[in-house]
């Protein structure tokens, strides 16, 4: 038997999609299951059985993906094996290793499912739970999002940070997600392939999904303690998410009206150069003492500095409107449409 | 002679820049033996970078007296990361090998370049035993030392310009600026497989080379825009947000502090300048941390065309059947039985 060795180099990403679609065994798939893999050789069996197991007997047709995120460990050769038994697992092999995000937007790519659920390779999400989450999402929700009940973590390094971020991000975001940290989420595949992935903002979907204004549902799903190898992220993480926590809320908010927002920024500094102003002013006018050096040159500085906000956001403005995503995009992605009955003839036209 | 009519495997790049020898013909001919001896079919390939006339005019003899290459002549200097652009959109080879224009490594050892590849997506050269006094080894050591220490490689000679890659590679990066230099960092950043060769050094090429201040200086600000790119190209913010968060938290201490004392030593605010570089590390936090977002805002509206991956390949076996109940061994492991599809991605845009 010969091994068919097909090459694709084309330019665009579109080309790859066709081809990924092309390639798929079953016609039309209903749910497509992502798993990031980073060094789990001992996971990938127990999780791919335990994924076949929960979503066999659900009757529908889906499709797995691992996105193997340059693990140095036989994680690959052993997700070949199965794959080698069952059309229904392709795996994405990274070049090197780049992040839960990129594995999550890679997965994301190349699945052709109408349904896509993602979950973490480590076994602490329990397939058993993409039941439900399929049957909310039936229900008519577009995201929805597991929340780990009775979570299986260390309190100190894991718990109480993760406690703190979510309820920061709930404030910031407007989208109060229990537990954004959880991976097991599902979406629909219109709406997750449309928002734009980068950096670390696996932890965000929920926030960055909320500018199209998706019915978010929350689930309880199990958690169980990590049975193999280490944890890999740590406590580290909170500069980052703080920082992308801001980026989020820029881009949810002000993505489309850049000037308004950077001008808001600019008040605040406006303000105290009014303030340096007057009070020198006053000073010179009324002539007691004459003018203080540091307020003076205080409110030169700040008055300066709102100008050059003011142009910043200007600029800001500027990217937007060369730039090619724009939220006006979003918009269509989960509308719904009620038409009112005002021309009964238009519709009998119809 | 070396008619080449079918597509050569090999496509040599020589960017003719400032530096090149005086004897172009000498130096190409010596090139063209030592990549014959390989045995795969060739092309070679000069960019002359700017008008170069008296190696314009020596390539052209060369081709009068029946040498097979491309000349392609830019209309002014662009540097060599672009003429080594402007090379590879001619060349067809699979391989793409780089030569520097003057004597620099002993040609001899080309074919030991070549062979680095069977392991590696690039390999280097590195010029071994190097020549050069005391001073030249510190510069060196130093420049090489901040490169690997920013970058986290680890790599000994980046000046040389004897370079050996899959086509691939330089598809996937795209150079512009004074990169070259930092092109085996580049391709290590998307994934590639790199390799250090060491390679003689030329007779010609051991005398000590003068630098000037400014090409320090262009060095070390290539280094920062490398460092830049490498670390934070799609998190702007964790650079700038970085600087401004500790700007701004020096000059919101110093407020505090000046405040503390206004409110309970009735120390007054007006006559001290503190309040002057207060209000300034405040309003720089700020202005850094706005620049920040003004970043993010560009890599988010063009992250579509933005990929932060490469994919090696995907693995699947379409004719596979399902194993009905999990895990079992009902199914025969027999990888032969059905097609094995694998295909690589297409690269995308560079991030």
């Amino acid at each position: 038997m010969s091994v068919a060795k097909s090459t694709t180099i084309d330019g665009d990403s579109d080309a790859a999609k066709r081809t990924a679609s092309a390639r798929g065994p079953v016609a039309a798939i209903d749910v497509s299951i992502i798993v990031p893999l980073y060094n789990e050789q001992e996971s990938v069996r127990p999780l791919y059985e335990a994924i076949v197991r929960a979503v066999e007997p659900l009757g529908r047709a889906f499709e797995m993906i691992f996105v193997d995120d340059g693990s140095k460990d036989d994680t690959v050769a052993i997700a070949a094996s199965l794959a080698r038994r069952d059309s229904r697992l392709r795996i994405v092999k990274f070049r090197r290793n780049y992040g839960q995000t990129a594995a999550m937007a890679a997965g994301i790519e190349h699945a052709n499912g109408e349904v896509l659920v993602t979950m973490d390779g480590d076994l602490q999400n329990d397939p058993a739970d993409i039941e439900l989450l399929l049957e909310q999402i039936s229900a008519g929700f577009d995201l929805v999002v597991g929340w780990r009940h009775n979570r299986q973590d260390k309190l100190l390094t894991r718990k109480i940070p993760s406690r703190i971020a979510n309820w920061l991000i709930g404030r910031v975001t407007g989208v109060p997600i229990r537990d954004n940290g959880c991976s097991l989420k599902a979406f629909r595949a219109s709406l997750i392939k449309r928002i734009p992935l980068y950096s670390e903002m696996h932890r965000f979907i929920p926030a960055m999904a909320s500018i199209a204004g998706p019915r978010v549902a929350q689930i309880r799903v199990r958690h169980h303690a990590r049975r193999f190898g280490e944890s890999k992220y740590g406590l580290s993480r909170i500069y980052k998410v703080l920082l992308d926590l801001m980026v989020i809320k820029t881009i949810a908010n002000f993505a489309s009206r850049p000037l308004r927002w950077f001008a808001l920024l600019s008040l605040p500094l406006f303000a105290l150069a009014l303030f340096a102003f007057v009070q020198t002013a006053a000073n010179l006018l009324l002539g007691s003492g004459g003018i203080s050096l540091p307020i003076a040159g205080s409110g030169v500085i700040f008055l300066g500095s709102a100008l050059i906000l003011v142009c910043s956001g200007a600029l800001a403005e500027l990217i937007y409107a060369r730039g090619d995503v724009r939220d006006r995009e979003f918009l269509k992605l989960t509308q719904t449409i009620l038409a009112a009955k005002r021309n009964p003839e238009a519709d009998r036209a119809l | 002679m070396t008619g080449q009519a079918a597509a050569p495997s090999l496509s040599v790049i020589v960017p003719v820049g400032v530096r090149r020898a005086a004897d172009m013909g000498a130096l190409y001919r010596e090139y063209r033996a030592n990549i014959a001896a390989t045995g795969a079919k060739y092309e070679f390939i000069f960019v002359l970078d700017g008008p170069r006339p008296e190696a314009r005019r020596a390539l052209e003899t060369l081709l009068r007296e029946g040498e097979d290459f491309t000349i392609v002549n830019l209309t002014r200097n662009f540097g060599e990361a672009a003429a080594l652009t402007a090379g590879f959109e001619r060349a067809s080879g699979g391989t793409i090998v780089t030569l520097p224009a003057y004597p620099q490594v002993d040609p001899a050892d080309l074919r030991k370049l070549l062979a680095g590849l069977s392991t590696a997506d690039m390999s280097i050269g590195y010029r071994w035993p190097r020549h050069g006094n005391a001073l030249d080894r510190v510069r060196r050591s130093a420049f090489h030392g901040l490169v690997n220490w920013v970058t986290g490689a680890r790599l000994r000679d980046l000046g040389c310009g004897a370079r050996a890659m899959r086509r691939q590679v330089l598809e996937e990066i795209d150079l512009y600026g004074d990169q070259h230099r930092f092109l085996p960092i580049l391709a290590m950043r998307l994934g590639f497989r790199v390799s250090e060769t060491p390679i003689r050094q030329s007779a010609q090429d051991r005398h000590a080379r003068i630098y000037r201040p400014r090409e320090y200086m262009h060095h070390l600000l290539d280094l920062f825009s490398i460092f830049f790119l490498m670390r934070f190209t799609k998190k702007p913010l964790r650079f700038f947000g970085m600087l401004g968060a500790a700007t701004f938290g020096i000059g919101a201490v110093l407020i505090a502090y000046l405040g503390l004392d206004r409110l309970l030593l009735n120390e007054p605010l007006a006559d001290r300048p503190a309040l002057l570089l207060a209000a300034l590390l405040l309003v720089l936090g700020m202005q850094i941390f706005a620049l920040g977002l003004l970043g993010e805002l560009i890599i988010f509206t063009h992250a579509r065309g933005l990929k932060d991956y490469r994919v090696e390949e995907i693995i699947q076996y379409p004719e596979a059947v399902a194993a009905s109940d999990s895990g079992s061994d009902s199914v025969p492991d027999d990888p032969a039985a059905s097609p094995e599809m694998r295909a690589t991605t297409p690269p995308a845009v560079t991030a």
